[in-house]
């Protein structure tokens, strides 16, 4: 058969993409149970951080996930039982920079108080807007009183964390604040849906 | 004529580097340098795809028809590239997270179609091997120089490793994209004078050996 001839190039082209595609095919069916449990870890683990439970290993998480966790209802968010008190925390998403922010925010049932917040999926200027991921941002939430309206992110403030779990106020990043008032916008959101889900009934 | 594996290897790291002198996979160093663990990701990626993209079609040159050869190349190419992506996002979640569309995005980069036409589809499947190699490493070294200056600037880091002490202000210019082509830039500069001076020391040397020829 002619190399150039229509019938040798339709049966090659259709048996070289056979011969990669379908190897591809299966790595990527024998790797999807990995990749699931990799998926349902990131969230599972940010709930714990966002409500303040600390872990060793990955199968320690998932334990603790599953003594002291339970998914939402509708999938928005988790409700845990920690120390006889009830949180709730719920998973926003909102505009960002250059792409949206998604957050864990977990407060105490009533959303009288956050227990604290993670960033799930951000893509702010690193270095700028992506310290928002960074833990002394993140540790300034705990506890944090909330107002009426939630909190303020305060770009005034020294940019190094405020300390003060009762003023209902955190520093923002120094440099971003388009950022930081992103950042407060979810989590105010978030603590109306908090309010929403488990305030008085 | 057959090329021995150290000039392969020399071109790829110096005399026809895929960054110096092809200008080829330039758009990659705008995305990843501003961090030297994802560069070291990018450039294993981009070496192993080259490497055994060039070695697949070496070796499959004399069965492709030429109506469809570009095609071929892409799906031979974007296999590797995709297997790097389904390896990371399997086994290493949080990279995988970081490089994002990056990954996939490899398949863009000039380098591998380069090769692939330039050099794997004259040459057996070994020295192709080799070539990919060089080229990923030549690519590489200049990659990580850029992204070493950028961390270090950037963040005051290298490798996450705190460097610089709190005196130190980031350049946040040198994380954002426009610093990485100023940097190409100088990089470029750099190499192409240097190749200049070695050419006239060369002419020269050349002259002085035999001065009536030159003369004429």
């Amino acid at each position: 058969m002619k190399k150039d001839s229509v019938s040798y190039v339709v049966a090659f082209t259709f048996l070289a993409c056979a011969a990669f595609i379908v190897p591809l095919a299966i790595a990527n069916e024998a790797t999807k149970k990995r990749v699931e449990s990799n998926r349902l870890f990131a969230a599972h683990s940010a709930a714990l951080r966002a409500f303040g439970v600390s872990y060793g290993s990955p199968a320690e998480a998932e334990s603790k996930y599953a003594s002291l966790v339970s998914d939402l209802p509708d999938g928005k968010g988790f409700r845990a039982q920690i120390d006889g008190k009830a949180y709730i925390a719920v998973k926003k998403t909102g505009g960002g920079l250059w792409g949206s922010i998604t957050m864990v925010v977990a407060a105490d049932e009533k959303g009288e108080r956050l227990q604290g917040i993670e960033i799930l999926d951000q893509m702010e200027t690193p270095g700028l807007g992506g310290r928002i991921d960074e833990d002394w941002f993140k540790k300034q939430f705990r506890g944090e009183k909330l107002g009426p309206e939630g909190l303020t992110i305060d770009t005034a403030g020294s940019g190094t964390g405020d300390g003060d779990p009762d003023n209902g106020r955190v520093d923002a990043v120094t440099g971003a604040s388009l950022t930081s008032g992103f950042v407060q916008a979810i989590v105010n959101a978030a603590v109306k849906d908090i309010r929403a889900t488990g305030g008085p009934k | 004529m057959k090329p021995s594996n150290a000039k392969i290897i020399k071109d790829g790291l110096w005399t026809n580097n895929p960054i110096f002198v092809q200008v080829l996979g330039i758009c990659s160093t705008l995305a990843v340098t501003n961090n030297v663990r994802n560069t070291l990701i990018m450039i294993a990626g981009v070496t192993f795809a080259t490497a055994f993209g060039s070695f697949t079609l070496s070796g499959i040159k004399g069965l492709l028809p030429r109506k469809v050869r570009m095609i071929i190349q892409v799906l031979v190419l974007s296999f590797y590239v995709i297997l790097v992506d389904i390896v990371l996002r399997a086994y290493a979640p949080a990279i995988s997270k970081q490089l994002g569309p990056y990954v996939g995005l490899i398949i863009t980069n000039c380098i591998l179609m380069g090769r692939a036409e330039a050099f794997a589809a004259a040459n057996p499947p070994w020295a192709s091997f080799i070539d990919g190699i060089a080229n990923g490493l030549g690519y590489g070294v200049v990659l990580l120089a850029i992204a070493v200056v950028r961390e270090f600037l950037g963040f005051g880091t290298l490798l996450g490793f705190r460097l610089a002490g709190d005196w130190f202000t980031p350049w946040t210019i040198m994380i954002m994209a426009p610093s990485a082509f100023f940097l190409v830039a100088m990089a470029l500069w750099g190499s192409n004078s240097y190749n200049a001076r070695a050419e006239a020391r060369r002419k020269a040397a050349v002259a002085k050996a035999a001065p009536d020829r030159a003369a004429k």
